[in-house]
């Protein structure tokens, strides 16, 4: 749908160098989002109307509240887009599309491991929420540069659900130094469980997804990866955000990321397909 | 006063008003039926197909230029044996007029493409897409070059009985040269323009953003050039002309419909708002108004007079 969403909060989020916004909406498109979803949202300079930035910038759905009808989008501020989306203020109104795409899915019992890169962590919240109110029992994996990254992109939102949590930074600041996939490596060998007891969902940049399916497909772990491609209309119109998969029979195709994804099995994905 | 006459007819297509979707920014129809009434619309052009089904450009295909857009998608599209068997039964249904249109890379792939579809296909034109920048040997050769512009053109109106339109490349010296090779061919519209191709560099990395490196130029930064096309071809041409490029407002469709477009389309404007075409409708019908105008299409070529 396509909504006028109102800012209910917007602020820095954490150590103000890592450049992280919090913006808040109420609006109905909380009544129908789930984990893995995004919005499209028009990022113009509300004084004064200007078709430059041309399009919406998708974002996506960081946390979801349908009683108080509000969704959190969490974001960087790293582009002529966002840094006039941070202008934004308290009470205005943004036009939103949205809640767009398929989300991520929940096993019904069972582990699910959550295993993020950087700001990839932030659609993983709501998709945590989901899995404990279903039962289930959720880790994370998390890896990010620094310290001061991961307090400020929500670490303690995250030592709120009470679930375990395996941290990584490249500095060695803060948890394991190195990469966030050596740490889910180390447990699933060490683990008891058998791949058919556990499902993983993974978001942050591309080489860690493809790392992270590859790593779970040796364990016979299934996983969901969200993609991100840049997108011109956000609903499926125009093939500006295709990825490549290959079907069943084994032919590469097309998936729109939009509107078939952003979030795809990991198996399925063509992660060096360049056509 | 009595309301402003909406609907428009031209080149034996009927339209209940002016107001069009461009190929390649509106899928088969389906994809925006959640965001705009399609019965408010004049009509909508579907997806350009190709003969065979093809996979199109590898990533990245966008890239966002000031107030513009670069498209490299490369035609992806079913082919048309797929086309008709899984998207023409949900074209049919659309509650408004549907345009195919159609590429090829050669006469064959056009006159293949033609004969297949026909008014019983339910249809209500055809256009004929001589202009895709972003395809090695493809349709931009037919339309940077007027004598086979008159073939392709001509070759297609002897294979089918749907109205036939033209839509023409601005990647040319002469649009107007253009616009008589395929008058010449038989067309019964033109459409004005294209996209411009354009290229963008990322200087971090020091190499093109898009994979194939050029790309179309859509958006309100191609408007101008579109207007300006629009006004010579007008002036030159006896052929009813559909308007695009760049509009985003209804003053932009205004602007064609005086420069003598008889129909606009919307294109890249829908990414930026989907009820765009609504509010364009709405704008054109107040400019009739308080302009004293019985019908919208008393606006065609009106800044001719001067």
């Amino acid at each position: 749908m396509l909504t006028e969403g109102q800012v209910v909060v917007h602020e820095s989020l954490g150590d103000e160098e890592q450049r992280l916004r919090r913006l808040v909406l109420k609006g109905p498109i909380a009544r129908t989002a789930h984990a893995g979803q995004f919005v499209a949202i028009q990022v113009q300079d509300s004084s004064i109307s200007s078709f430059d930035p041309l399009l919406r910038r998708p974002i996506s759905i960081a946390g979801i509240s349908s009683e108080r009808d509000e969704i959190t989008l969490l974001y960087r501020i790293q582009g002529r887009g966002t840094e006039i989306l941070a202008r934004a203020k308290c009470g205005e109104r943004l036009s939103v599309m949205g809640p767009l795409g398929k989300g991520f899915s929940l096993p019904e019992k069972g582990e699910l491991w959550l295993v993020a890169g950087g700001i990839g962590i932030f659609p993983l919240y709501p998709l945590a929420q989901s899995a404990l109110a279903q039962g289930l029992t959720v880790r994370l994996f998390w890896g990010g540069e620094n310290k001061s990254f991961l307090e400020s992109a929500g670490l303690s939102s995250w030592k709120a659900l009470g679930i375990p949590l395996h941290l990584s930074t490249l500095d060695g600041s803060l948890g394991q130094t190195g990469l966030v996939t050596e740490q889910a490596q180390e447990l699933l060998k060490k683990s008891s469980a058998s791949g058919g007891q556990i499902r993983a969902a993974t978001c942050g940049p591309k080489k860690m997804m493809q790392a992270a399916t590859e790593l779970f497909k040796n364990y016979k772990v299934s996983v969901e990866v969200s993609l991100e491609e840049r997108m011109g209309c956000a609903v499926g119109a125009c093939l500006g955000c295709v990825c490549t998969l290959v079907d069943e029979a084994g032919v590469l195709i097309h998936r729109k990321v939009c509107q078939d994804g952003p979030v795809f099995r990991g198996e399925e994905v063509v992660w060096n397909e360049s056509c | 006063m009595s309301p402003v006459n909406l609907s428009t007819q031209f080149a034996g297509i009927k339209l209940r008003n002016p107001i069009l979707t461009c190929s390649g920014t509106y899928g088969f129809g389906e994809e925006y039926v959640a965001y705009c009434p399609l019965e408010a619309l004049g009509g909508i052009t579907l997806k350009g197909i190709t003969p065979l089904p093809r996979l199109g450009n590898p990533v990245p295909r966008l890239a966002e230029t000031p107030a513009g857009l670069l498209n490299a998608v490369g035609l992806e599209n079913p082919g048309l044996e797929e086309f008709l068997k899984s998207y023409l039964p949900k074209v049919r249904k659309l509650p408004t007029a549907a345009i195919a249109n159609i590429s090829g890379f050669s006469l064959e792939d056009y006159v293949l493409l033609a004969r297949a579809l026909q008014k019983d296909s339910g249809l209500a034109a055809l256009e004929v897409n001589i202009s895709c920048p972003n395809v090695k040997h493809g349709g931009m050769h037919f339309g940077t070059d007027p004598q086979s512009a008159q073939e392709v053109i001509a070759a297609v109106k002897a294979v089918t009985d749907l109205p036939v339109i033209a839509k023409l490349s601005p990647n040319v010296t002469d649009i107007v040269g253009m616009a008589r090779a395929v008058q010449l061919g038989g067309a019964d519209a033109l459409s004005l323009i294209n996209t411009l191709l354009g290229m963008h560099i990322d200087i971090n990395q020091q190499r093109p953003v898009l994979a194939n490196t050029f790309g179309g130029l859509s958006g309100p930064a191609i408007r101008p050039v579109a207007v300006r096309m629009v006004w010579q071809v007008f002036q030159a041409v006896d052929l009813p002309i559909i308007g695009m490029g760049g509009i985003t407002t209804w003053q932009d469709a205004v602007e064609f419909m005086l420069a003598g477009a008889t129909a606009v389309s919307i294109g890249t404007g829908n990414f930026v708002n989907p009820l765009v075409p609504l509010e364009i409708l709405q704008g054109i019908q107040d400019y009739c108004e308080k302009r004293g105008l019985a019908s919208v299409h008393d606006l065609v070529g009106l800044a001719h007079r001067a």
